[in-house]
């Protein structure tokens, strides 16, 4: 059966047809979620809703692009607006916390490559973050990434050269891993 | 010709250290399935759109004035001498309920996405060591709007009575939270969040998009 036939029993209702879909389709889905959120309940939290409000717009979905473009612009819609809602709580928990331990905050030890790598992904613009995410480390084309994003091919081109220039002066101190 | 910033060493020197960014656990295709079913079976509800919402914000203020109208008149004027009159004050009452619903559906929108940006984040940390304390005080204020909620016509709908009563028991733990044994009590109530699947009923009751019209402090 083909994927559109697959649509077509799964807009009749079919629940076997959305199971079938799902099985397709959430692996992509929760690693980019799990990627993008670096924590498992909250990339669990935002797979089972891409998927419930894919399920409930099928009938929007007109197969003008792919399936999996279509999802994976809900994906990204999700996960972007899932993590702001997170941030910015988390941000008045900071400023909180930070307000009662002034003065108190203490030098870390300098960590390794992977821990720097990490702190200078996380620390990119959102839209770097999530271009180079997408590219870099999932395998996206930037015509993908375009498509999921809402953006022109072009844009998504340039932030991922803006993402990289980033890293590599966050990561200048590592420099001899790569002229090797 | 190369960019500037293109150095062909660099960048598949970062791709290859970068596949262990936030590298995923293999799919829970089975455990996430069951809550998709879960919560699409709870589907509930106060399905706003956006243009919906500026005409419940307006509906709203509308129902606010012709309250204050109406408790001027019945102040001011003698009881109704006609029964056209007595009608029509039946009809303006009839419709002032029928807005004050619409009105405490949309706070009730309100109240639920902050709960659920609370949840949500109480969940993810929950093996880390935020402030105790600041958790239980933020769990204490959606508690009381939780309970001001329960009392109010927006339980009157069955299904987000029975949220909110979730909602309380949840936030209720929360708001006991006890330093000292900080971590075990929190393993616990994150257990018992996913047992009841409480987050993905919350999310289900709440509509999408983003809420702009502003009714903090209406309840």
């Amino acid at each position: 059966m083909d994927e559109s036939q697959l649509l077509a029993r799964v807009r009749a209702g079919d629940s076997a047809a959305e199971r079938t879909l799902y099985d397709a389709h959430v692996d992509r889905v929760y690693r980019l979620a799990f990627r993008l959120a670096g924590d498992d309940a909250l990339a669990q939290d935002f797979t089972q809703e891409t998927f419930i409000r894919a399920f409930d717009r099928l009938g929007s979905f007109r197969g003008d692009a792919a399936f999996s473009t279509w999802l994976h612009t809900i994906t990204t819609t999700v996960v972007l607006n899932g993590l702001r809602k997170v941030k910015r709580l988390r941000q008045r928990e900071t400023d909180i916390d930070d307000a009662h331990e002034i003065g108190t905050t203490q030098r870390h030890a300098e960590p390794d490559l992977k821990v720097r790598l990490r702190q200078a992904i996380d620390a990119l613009p959102e839209g770097y973050r999530t271009v180079f995410v997408m590219h870099d480390v999932e395998g996206y084309t930037h015509e993908e990434i375009g498509a999921a994003l809402g953006v022109e091919t072009g844009t998504s081109k340039a932030q991922l050269s803006r993402a990289r220039a980033k890293l590599r002066v966050a990561l200048s101190d590592f420099a001899g891993e790569w002229v090797r | 010709m190369m960019d500037q910033h293109e150095d062909p060493k660099f960048e598949k020197w970062l791709r290859d250290e970068a596949r262990s960014y936030h590298s995923p656990l293999p799919t829970p295709r089975d455990e996430i399935w069951k809550r998709i079913e879960d919560a699409r079976r709870h589907k509930h509800v106060i399905e706003l759109r956006p243009w919906m919402r500026w005409v419940v914000a307006a509906a709203a203020v509308l129902a606010v004035g012709i309250g204050i109208g109406r408790w001027s008149a019945n102040q001011a004027s003698a009881p109704p001498a006609s029964t056209a009159t007595a009608g029509a004050g039946t009809r303006v009452a009839n419709e002032i309920d029928s807005l004050a619903s619409v009105a405490y559906q949309v706070a009730a929108t309100q109240y639920l996405s902050r709960t659920e940006a609370f949840l949500t984040s109480f969940r993810a940390d929950a093996n880390r060591s935020a402030n105790t304390a600041r958790l239980a005080r933020q769990a204490r204020d959606l508690l009381m709007t939780t309970q001001l909620m329960l009392d109010s016509p927006a339980a009157d709908d069955p299904r987000l009575r029975s949220l909110l009563g979730d909602l309380e028991l949840v936030l209720m733990q929360i708001s006991l939270l006890n330093p000292v044994q900080d971590g075990r009590d929190r393993d616990l109530i994150t257990q018992g969040m996913n047992q009841t699947n409480v987050l993905p009923k919350l999310r289900s009751a709440i509509p999408a998009g983003p809420v702009p019209v502003r009714t903090e402090g209406a309840l």
